[in-house]
């Protein structure tokens, strides 16, 4: 009897794969997603992300949501190709709570990271053939240990635990030197911040990103577009709503020179 | 031997008589309304009678154990496979119930060379609007029914009827989870009377010399009774609640009651229990 609470195996059963293998459409631009970091702070874990999507030099879209929640305590920020990204997320959700529902029990972190890891091995040779690459990070609370944690993984689904932080996409570069430099040198390290002070740091990361990657969207005042900001902490995941990030940001990041 | 249509009929009816003796044992379960979402409540022994099957449906089930868990799984399996190929608001009670499990338990049923379910199931689903909520039961024959406001699984149709005229009549839409939680634990109580009852006159009938008196007709109990026999079977059983809550954040509404819950809302005549 399938009473394993898989399920991704039950979905298999019925003839779903996840992606398709086939070729890359040469010259094809496809959709990609951009910048997602994650860092533990005082209280929990901050995921954030910004909200562009390109297609080659073309902007598809200026609302996109990167940091999606599975459940009550993970988030997966994810960078690359949305379409199975996205699809990825949904097989997760579903999961996560088939396993809850079924066995009556919570998923362990470490069940939940292996899942993740065994979607990103499924999609091995679309991501190889350029068609559907997908680069996340996970964060979440673990319940049981009382402890956030933080893991990232290449697109090949080997799982790398980002101790203090971790971030992904390709306005990445710029900003993972910023973390390793505030981390061991600024005034205090990122464990330390508070959640206000965290979520400043998060909304001037992204600004960097977006200086620098054309691919990264930064802050649209006049269209209140504010990066997507979660904090997971032992209550669960909470989002930051633009109305708190907005004063954060016009008091403290802009810079009027 | 059951070619005959007359003797398949007449199998059909043992089976009857078979799957009615089983569910004696049983505890009721109560699923109503009230103005938070859905409650549903019985008291158990032993294994768990109420379950989380999707976002917005609960599983309350009377009956074989094994036999619960089967069909259990195969609602799980059903709205997750749905809710993943479509979308979580595609996935009801009513579909899962009407194309799904119920005729499984029908077929089942009339098979007479097979085993049939032993479970009477109660399928709860919350409504995005209140005026939505919807309940259903299942018999072990596939029959099922629909209702809005409350919904029971009782050992016999009598005392279902019982159980209902207890509980109907109430303005379910403004009940507050307090008030839910207590008229839901009294039905219960109405039902498990009943029940013994019954069991009481069948041993009295079944001494020749007993006359059909006190069988389950009567005035209904008082509501001391029905706390007093609650606290008496607690003891041995635990009280089991679930509740549909249309305020939980998230996508799941689902959330089982705790004992630490229980002895806030149980009415005071009974947090003893509870904390005993």
């Amino acid at each position: 009897m399938g009473m394993q609470g898989d399920f991704y195996q039950l979905l298999k059963e019925q003839g779903y794969t996840l992606g398709s293998s086939g070729q890359a459409g040469a010259g094809q631009a496809l959709t990609n997603a951009t910048t997602i970091l994650a860092f533990k702070y005082r209280d929990g874990v901050l995921v954030a992300g910004d909200r562009r999507a390109t297609a080659g030099n073309m902007v598809m879209y200026d609302r996109t949501d990167k940091v999606l929640e599975i459940d009550r305590h993970s988030v997966m920020a994810i960078a690359g190709v949305p379409a199975t990204a996205y699809e990825m997320v949904r097989i997760l959700e579903h999961s996560f709570k088939y396993y809850r529902r079924t066995q009556l029990q919570e998923l362990s972190f470490d069940g939940k990271l292996r899942a993740v890891s065994k979607l990103l091995k499924e999609n091995v040779s679309a991501a190889l053939a350029g068609t559907g690459a997908v680069v996340p990070v996970f964060a979440g609370f673990d319940t049981e240990q009382n402890s956030a944690k933080i893991y990232f993984y290449d697109i090949l689904g080997a799982e790398f635990e980002g101790v203090e932080y971790a971030v992904s996409g390709s306005g990445s570069p710029t900003i993972r030197g910023i973390l390793h430099y505030l981390n061991t040198w600024g005034e205090q390290p990122l464990h330390a911040l508070s959640q206000e002070q965290a979520m400043v740091q998060a909304l001037r990361l992204l600004a960097s990103a977006a200086e620098f990657d054309s691919a990264t969207g930064g802050v649209n005042r006049e269209a209140s577009l504010y990066p997507v900001v979660k904090l997971i902490t032992g209550a669960g995941v909470e989002t930051v709503p633009d109305a708190t990030l907005k004063p954060l940001y016009e008091s403290q990041v802009v810079r009027y020179v | 031997m059951y070619e005959e249509p007359y003797r398949w009929v007449e199998a059909v009816g043992n089976r009857r008589q078979y799957l009615d003796d089983q569910f004696k044992q049983g505890s009721p379960v109560v699923a109503l309304t009230y103005a938070g979402g859905i409650l549903l409540t019985t008291v158990s022994k032993g294994t768990a009678k109420l379950y989380e099957i999707y976002d917005r449906l609960a599983l309350g089930g009377m009956g074989h154990p094994t036999d619960l868990e089967k069909l259990r799984f195969s609602l799980l399996e059903m709205a997750h496979v749905e809710g993943f190929n479509r979308s979580p608001s595609d996935v009801t009670g009513s579909r899962l119930v009407k194309y799904g499990i119920a005729p499984v338990i029908k077929q089942a049923f009339e098979e007479v060379y097979k085993a049939p379910f032993i479970v009477r199931i109660l399928v709860a689903e919350l409504g995005v609007k209140q005026e939505k909520d919807s309940l259903l039961t299942i018999n072990y024959d596939g029959t099922f029914e629909e209702a809005t406001g409350c919904a029971v699984l009782a050992a016999t149709p009598d005392i279902q009827t019982t159980m209902l005229s207890y509980l109907k009549g109430q303005m379910f839409a403004t009940l507050s989870l307090e008030q839910a939680l207590d008229l839901g634990l009294r039905g219960w109580a109405i039902g498990s009377l009943a029940q013994q009852q019954d069991e009481e006159a069948q041993q009295v009938e079944a001494k020749p010399t007993g006359s059909k008196a006190g069988s389950s007709s009567g005035a209904t109990p008082s509501n001391e009774t029905l706390i007093a026999h609650i606290r008496a079977v607690a003891g041995e059983r635990t009280i089991e609640c679930a509740v549909l809550d249309r305020q939980t954040p998230g996508s799941s509404k689902y959330r089982s009651l705790k004992q630490a819950d229980l002895s806030q809302l149980l009415p005071k005549t009974l947090q003893s229990v509870v904390a005993g």
